[in-house]
């Protein structure tokens, strides 16, 4: 029984960090139609800015809001100059271009931050376990499961429920006549792409404490959160959240108990999802003019 | 139009001033090729072309490869026997095909003497054919068993461990010194990993003792949850486990964070504990685990080593520093024995396999058959040092190693 709960637990954790990754890819693909492969960089940048952060003794709680900012820099900089005059293209140039620029942004950050593999000294509140019927669990999975709640909260408040929300959604829907109304949407959607990329950032450094820092881990990132965004639904905030619970159930849970075809095992069950419903779990709304 | 006009000006005397910036270049001395050089400067230079990962999942181990390899050629003053060498690095991000064309642009375009490196085995394997067709002297740093087996060839040298002698020494130890049953293996679901436990369980079970459950988990697991979770539940004597690079500090990260550090003794192939790319990562969450490996840098032979390394500025040395480092000593050893000329590659194989080179890994003698080291197998327990980081202490060393070769 101890066994089973601290496996759920695990699959639990497994998908907030899941969540964490895919709502800065799914906020700049379903408000913006923008698909971005360089969120990967995003979220690598904020884990190395976490981990040199908490190596350095300041306090460290501090480490999240400084790694939020050092992507959202990033992506405001990259914002300018060249993802403004991407929005209107097609996928396939969004995809050259985002593509181009992750291996750009990987190699620098290799220059910058070294080829080792570096990971985070978790403060005493994060390191301990509680246990679960016997089981020891590890209270850094609780936090991470509280972030990834807490966050995806605020978010979805956030654009569902408040005045810049509705402005973000109707510069999607008609860009036209919201300028009309006075309101500069060039701006609104710079907005939309520095939150991404200080999201991506934030989940960067909550991860740092499980995946570490190393080159490459951008590349592992990016897929994980693509395929959570795909399986829950493009475009959808609660498709988001459909898919990071199923594809980390899919993928805990297959490494229990077909361990040795966990990978091969977990992707069948998400290729079949998608055969069956073609949209995701949860199918976007059509918005339409 | 005019815009295009005027660039087309300006360029026109940019591309001439290129051109002659080239021709300058190319009429310099020590800028031109080899072989024009070759009857007036004297000997001509050795072209060591080293294949290694410097993109992908072992990037920090090329790295490292790379670093000994430099040590080692500044440490000679960038000439062996006599003759300058010129080194040149081919990146193969751990891909197969990727590796096979870089060496065959190492061998056609660029006309090495010797050929070197490859941490992984899927890469090794591939090249072998490939070296072996062109009658290259390769010295091939993987470790796939088959490569002192089935795969060997002639023109292949080996300095450096099979995971099989890794895998054995670990049971060995195991069985003699920790606990005679109740052993769970976990380990990366490929190639190295399926050869390292493998080979670990057939030896203890030939020793007599038991192995209970065996556990697998994909290579590049991002989440070691529910494996440990299962391990905590089953309550072994004793884990044997084998992950590398990222894996292993997420593993042994994780394996702290579940409580199982200090409790269940965990063994391995030094890699799971490899001093420069994985301690760092871990703080103490390694301390008291055991790892049987062919490099340790309190083993005295690495000594000299490892101060040449730290006084450029790095920690203590690894696994692929210290291969990088020992594969140039042992071009070296077999350029000096050839008298600085490899071209009658059959005589210089056997002269090189004469008798043992002095290397940083011991001292290292070679099986003929296979062209495989013969190593001294440390069996390596984290402890902290002096200063408080963790180091891989020799406890015990099986002496002499030697793959089964052909035989097996």
């Amino acid at each position: 029984m101890g066994l089973v709960l601290v496996q759920f637990l695990n699959a639990l954790s497994f998908s907030a960090l899941l969540l964490l990754t895919g709502l800065g890819l799914s906020v700049v693909l379903s408000l913006m139609n923008f698909l971005n492969l360089a969120h990967g960089s995003f979220y690598l940048l904020g884990s190395y800015v976490a981990v040199l952060w908490l190596g350095a003794g300041l306090p460290w709680w501090m480490a999240f809001p400084a790694a939020f900012l050092a992507a959202a820099l990033a992506g405001a900089l990259l914002e300018r100059f060249p993802f403004r005059g991407f929005y209107g293209r097609p996928h396939l140039m969004q995809v050259l271009l985002t593509y181009g620029l992750s291996v750009i942004l990987a190699d620098l950050m290799r220059w910058g931050f070294g080829a080792a593999i570096l990971s985070p000294e978790l403060p005493e509140a994060l390191s301990g376990v509680v246990f679960v019927l016997d089981m020891p669990f590890p209270v850094y999975r609780l936090f991470l499961v509280a972030a990834g709640t807490l966050l995806a909260g605020l978010l979805w408040w956030g654009l569902d429920r408040t005045l810049w929300g509705a402005v973000i959604r109707a510069a999607v829907a008609d860009r036209g006549i919201v300028e009309t109304l006075g309101i500069d949407t060039g701006r609104v959607l710079a907005a939309v792409l520095v939150l991404s990329a200080g999201l991506g950032g934030l989940s960067g450094a909550l991860g740092a404490g499980m995946l570490a820092a190393y080159p490459g881990l951008d590349e592992e990132v990016l897929i994980l959160a693509l395929v959570t965004v795909v399986v829950g639904g493009l475009g959808t905030f609660r498709g988001t959240v459909a898919g990071a619970l199923a594809v980390g159930f899919a993928l805990t849970f297959s490494r229990v108990w077909l361990p040795e075809l966990a990978n091969g095992a977990a992707f069948a069950a998400m290729a079949l999802l998608l055969m069956l419903r073609p949209d995701g779990i949860v199918a976007p709304r059509q918005r339409q003019v | 139009m005019q815009d295009r006009d005027r660039a087309g000006h300006a360029a026109a005397p940019r591309r001439a001033l290129l051109g002659g910036l080239a021709a300058a270049a190319l009429s310099h001395p020590a800028l031109a090729r080899p072989t024009l050089a070759q009857g007036a400067a004297g000997a001509r230079p050795l072209r060591i072309g080293m294949i290694t990962s410097l993109s992908g999942p072992f990037t920090a181990l090329g790295e490292s490869m790379r670093a000994g390899m430099n040590l080692f050629l500044a440490g000679s003053g960038r000439a062996v026997a006599g003759r300058p060498v010129e080194f040149l690095v081919e990146d193969d991000a751990a891909r197969p095909e990727e590796g096979v064309r870089r060496a065959r642009k190492l061998v056609g375009q660029d006309r090495v003497d010797v050929l070197c490196g490859v941490i992984s085995s899927g890469v090794a394997l591939a090249l072998r054919d490939v070296v072996t067709e062109a009658r290259v002297p390769t010295f091939l740093l993987g470790s796939a068993n088959d490569l002192a087996r089935k795969a060997a060839s002639p023109y292949i040298v080996r300095p450096t461990k099979t995971n099989w002698m890794l895998g054995t020494t670990a049971a060995r130890w195991t069985f003699e010194r920790i606990s005679k049953g109740r052993v769970l293996t976990a380990g990366s679901d490929y190639a190295a990993g399926r050869e390292f436990v493998g080979d670990f369980a057939a030896t203890y079970r030939e020793l007599g003792g038991r192995i209970d459950r065996q556990l697998w988990t994909p290579l590049g697991s991002t989440d070691f949850g529910p494996l440990l979770t299962a391990i905590a539940a089953e309550r072994p004597e004793v884990v044997y486990a084998f992950f590398a690079g990222s894996d292993a500090v997420r593993f042994l990260r994780q394996w702290k964070e579940y409580r199982l550090a200090g409790r269940v003794p965990l063994v391995g192939p030094g890699a799971l504990f490899d001093q420069e790319d994985v301690l760092p990562a871990v703080g103490d969450a390694a301390l008291g685990a055991v790892g049987a490996f062919h490099q340790s840098p309190t083993a005295p032979a690495a000594a000299a080593f490892g101060r040449a390394y730290a006084a450029t500025g790095k920690p203590l040395p690894g696994e692929f520093s210290t291969t990088g480092y020992v594969c140039g000593q042992v071009i070296g050893a077999a350029l000096e024995r050839a008298e600085g000329d490899l071209s009658d590659w059959e005589r210089a194989r056997a002269v090189l396999f004469d008798r043992p080179v002095d290397t940083a890994f011991g001292r290292m003698p070679f099986d003929p058959r296979n062209g495989q080291a013969i190593l001294d197998i440390h069996v390596n327990e984290v402890r902290r040092g002096a200063d408080g980081k963790m180091v891989n202490t020799v406890l015990h060393t099986y002496e002499a190693v030697r793959d089964p070769g052909p035989a097996a």
